[in-house]
C-alpha cells in the first residue's frame, strides 16, 4: 500500500485522475484537499485500492464524492477491480490540504 | 452503505422542499404586511392585531417553517439515521401551514374586544399545535435512534422541546382568553412565550445547527466546544428561571438576573463563532456564508439592544417601548432572517443538486450546486436586506413610520429576489453541460 507521499508512477497517474473528482461545497478536488490516504495500484491483480476520508463525518455529499470516484476509476481502467475504503482515522484537518489545495481555499 | 456515509438517510425531496416554497412566501407576505401595518409599529402597546401577525407570520411562517425543512434533511445526514417517518413530516407540514394561514387572517381581522370570537385561534392553534407534536414525534424519534449525540445534537434536541412548551403556552393563552380559568397577566404569558420561542426554540436550534455546518463550510477543526457546553447551561437555567420568574415572581432583579445568564450564554455563542471565523482555512467568503456573518453580528447588536431593554435606565424611559420593540425585531429581521437567508443558498441547492445529478456524478459534465441559481441576485438581496434592516431598527428607534415604510419596501424587494432564487432551485431543470 502506498501512502500519497510515496506514490509510483502508476499510483502518480491514478492521483491526476482523481484530481478530477470535485468536492462541490468546496469547488476543489478531492487530492488537493487531502480527502485521499493511500493509493494501491496492483498490475498482476488488475486492481485499484484507494483510502479516503471526507472532510466531516456525516458530509451530505459523501456518497457523492465516492461515487465519483468510483466512476472516474473505472471510466480510466476498465476490466480493473476498483476498491474505495472509507477511513476516519486519522481523522482529517485542514493541515491535510496540499500546498495547491491551501492556495485554492485562501484564495477561494 | 459505509460508516458514517449517511446521504443515503436523507428523505425524499418531496418532504423538504415544500417548506422552503412556503417558507419563501411567508416572508414576502410578511414584507408586505410590514408595509401596511408600518403605523401600528409604533404604537404604545405590544399587542395590537397587525403586530401579531407580522410577527407570527416570520417566527412560524418564514423561520419555523425553514427549520422544519432542513431538519428533517440534516437530522438524518449528520445524526445518520433514517427519518422516523416521511409520511408524517408530510402532514405535519399541511396542518402547520393551514393553521398559520387560518391564524394570521384572524390576528390581522381581530379587535381583541370583548365581543372577540376566539373559535378561530382555538382551531388555528390546536393545528399548529398537533403538527408541532408530530415534528417533535418524529424529529426526536429519529434523533434517539442515533449513537451519535455530540453537544450540537443535545442543542437540537433542547430546542425542539422548547418549540413544544412554546406552542402548548400559546394554545393555554388562548384557550385562558376564550374561557378564563386562570388569573394571571396577558403580558407576563407574552413575555415566557416570547422567551421560550425565541431563545429557547430558534436560538437552541441554531446553535445546534451551526455548529455541525461551521467546519463543513468554513473549513475549520478542533472548534472550542467547551463554550458551547457553557451556553447550554447558562441558557437553559436562564431560559427556565425567566419564564417561570414571569409567573410566580415577577421582581425586576430576578428577571435581571435571569437575563444576565441568557446573554452570557448567548455571549459563549458568540465566541465561539468569532473563533471560527477567525481561524477558519477558507477566507474568501461566498454570499450565504456573508449573510451569516452578518447574522452574528446582528446577534451582537441584539445583545446590546437586549441589555438596555433588560437595565432600562431612566434617561431611557421614554423610549423603553421602543427598544423593547426593536429588540424582537433585531432578533427576527435581524439575526434569524440573516441568517435563513445566507444558510438557504448552503442547504437548498445542495438538496435539488443530489436530487438531480447525484447519479450523474463523473459520467457527465454536470453544473456544480452553487451554479443553479443566480448569485448575482442573492448579493443584490443581500444589499437590500442590509438596507431595509438598518431602516427598520432606526424607524422603530426614532418611532418614524415613513422609515419603517421605506425599511417595508426593501424587504419586498428582498424578499421577490429571494423567492426568483428559491423558485429557481426548487424548479431547475436538470442541464448537461456539453463539452466544447
Amino acid at each position: 500500500m502506498s501512502n500519497i507521499h510515496n506514490l509510483t508512477e502508476k499510483e502518480k497517474e491514478i492521483a491526476l485522475i482523481l484530481k478530477t473528482v470535485i468536492d462541490p461545497e468546496v469547488a476543489l478536488n478531492i487530492f488537493d484537499l487531502g480527502l485521499i490516504y493511500e493509493i494501491h495500484y496492483n498490475e498482476e491483480e488488475k486492481s485499484i485500492k484507494v483510502v479516503m476520508t471526507l472532510s466531516t463525518r456525516g458530509c451530505p455529499l459523501g456518497d457523492t464524492i465516492m461515487q465519483n470516484v468510483e466512476v472516474v476509476l473505472e471510466a480510466n481502467y476498465p476490466g480493473h477491480k476498483i476498491d474505495i475504503e472509507l477511513v476516519w482515522e486519522p481523522v482529517w484537518s485542514p493541515e491535510m490540504l496540499t500546498e495547491e489545495g491551501r492556495q485554492a481555499i485562501e484564495g477561494l | 452503505m459505509q460508516a458514517g456515509l449517511s446521504t443515503k438517510n436523507a428523505p425524499s425531496p418531496s418532504v423538504v422542499l415544500p417548506h422552503f416554497v412556503f417558507a419563501a412566501l411567508m416572508f414576502l407576505s410578511a414584507a408586505v404586511v410590514l408595509l401596511v401595518a408600518a403605523p401600528q409599529m409604533v404604537l404604545p402597546y405590544h399587542l395590537n392585531p397587525h403586530m401579531l401577525t407580522l410577527t407570527h407570520l416570520m417566527v412560524l411562517g418564514f423561520i419555523t417553517t425553514i427549520i422544519f425543512g432542513s431538519l428533517y434533511q440534516l437530522i438524518p445526514v449528520v445524526m445518520e439515521v433514517k427519518l422516523y417517518s416521511e409520511l408524517m413530516a408530510k402532514i405535519t407540514f399541511w396542518f402547520f401551514g393551514l393553521g398559520l394561514l387560518i391564524l394570521v387572517y384572524h390576528f390581522w381581522e381581530a379587535g381583541f374586544g370583548p365581543k372577540q370570537n376566539w373559535l378561530w385561534f382555538e382551531i388555528s392553534g390546536t393545528l399548529i399545535l398537533t403538527a408541532v407534536i408530530l415534528f417533535a414525534i418524529n424529529t426526536l424519534k429519529s434523533a434517539f435512534r442515533s449513537d451519535r449525540m455530540d453537544m450540537g445534537n443535545i442543542f437540537v434536541v433542547t430546542g425542539i422541546v422548547y418549540l413544544v412548551l412554546t406552542v402548548s403556552l400559546a394554545i393555554l393563552m388562548i384557550i385562558n382568553f376564550a374561557h378564563p380559568y386562570i388569573h394571571v397577566s396577558v403580558l407576563d404569558l407574552l413575555k415566557m412565550h416570547l422567551t421560550l420561542g425565541l431563545t429557547g426554540w430558534f436560538l437552541f436550534l441554531v446553535i445546534g445547527v451551526s455548529s455541525k455546518l461551521m467546519p463543513m463550510f468554513l473549513i475549520i477543526h478542533k472548534l472550542p466546544d467547551y463554550l458551547l457546553k457553557y451556553a447550554y447551561f447558562l441558557l437553559n437555567t436562564g431560559i427556565i428561571a425567566l419564564a417561570t420568574i414571569y409567573y410566580f415572581y415577577p421582581k425586576p432583579w430576578a428577571i435581571m438576573v435571569a437575563s444576565l445568564l441568557i446573554l452570557v450564554g448567548i455571549f459563549m455563542f458568540l465566541k465561539f463563532n468569532y473563533y471560527a471565523f477567525k481561524h477558519r482555512f477558507r477566507k474568501n467568503l461566498d454570499t450565504g456564508m456573508k449573510l451569516s456573518k452578518a447574522a452574528f453580528l446582528i446577534l451582537g447588536f441584539t445583545v446590546v439592544l437586549g441589555v438596555v431593554s433588560v437595565i432600562s435606565p431612566d434617561f431611557l424611559s421614554a423610549y423603553q417601548l421602543h427598544i423593547d420593540i426593536a429588540f424582537i425585531m433585531s432578533i427576527i429581521f435581524g439575526f434569524l432572517t440573516a441568517l435563513i437567508l445566507g444558510q438557504t443558498y448552503k442547504t437548498l441547492p445542495f438538496i435539488v443538486w443530489l436530487q438531480k445529478y447525484s447519479s450523474k456524478v463523473g459520467k457527465q459534465k454536470i453544473p456544480l450546486p452553487q451554479e443553479i441559481y443566480s448569485d448575482r441576485i442573492a448579493k443584490w438581496h443581500m444589499k437590500t436586506y442590509y438596507i431595509a434592516f438598518g431602516f427598520l431598527i432606526v424607524g422603530e428607534l426614532a418611532s418614524q413610520i415613513w422609515l419603517i415604510r421605506s425599511a417595508a419596501a426593501m424587504f419586498i424587494i428582498t424578499a421577490v429576489l429571494y423567492n426568483y432564487n428559491v423558485f429557481k432551485i426548487v424548479f431547475h431543470k436538470e442541464k448537461i453541460i456539453e463539452n466544447e
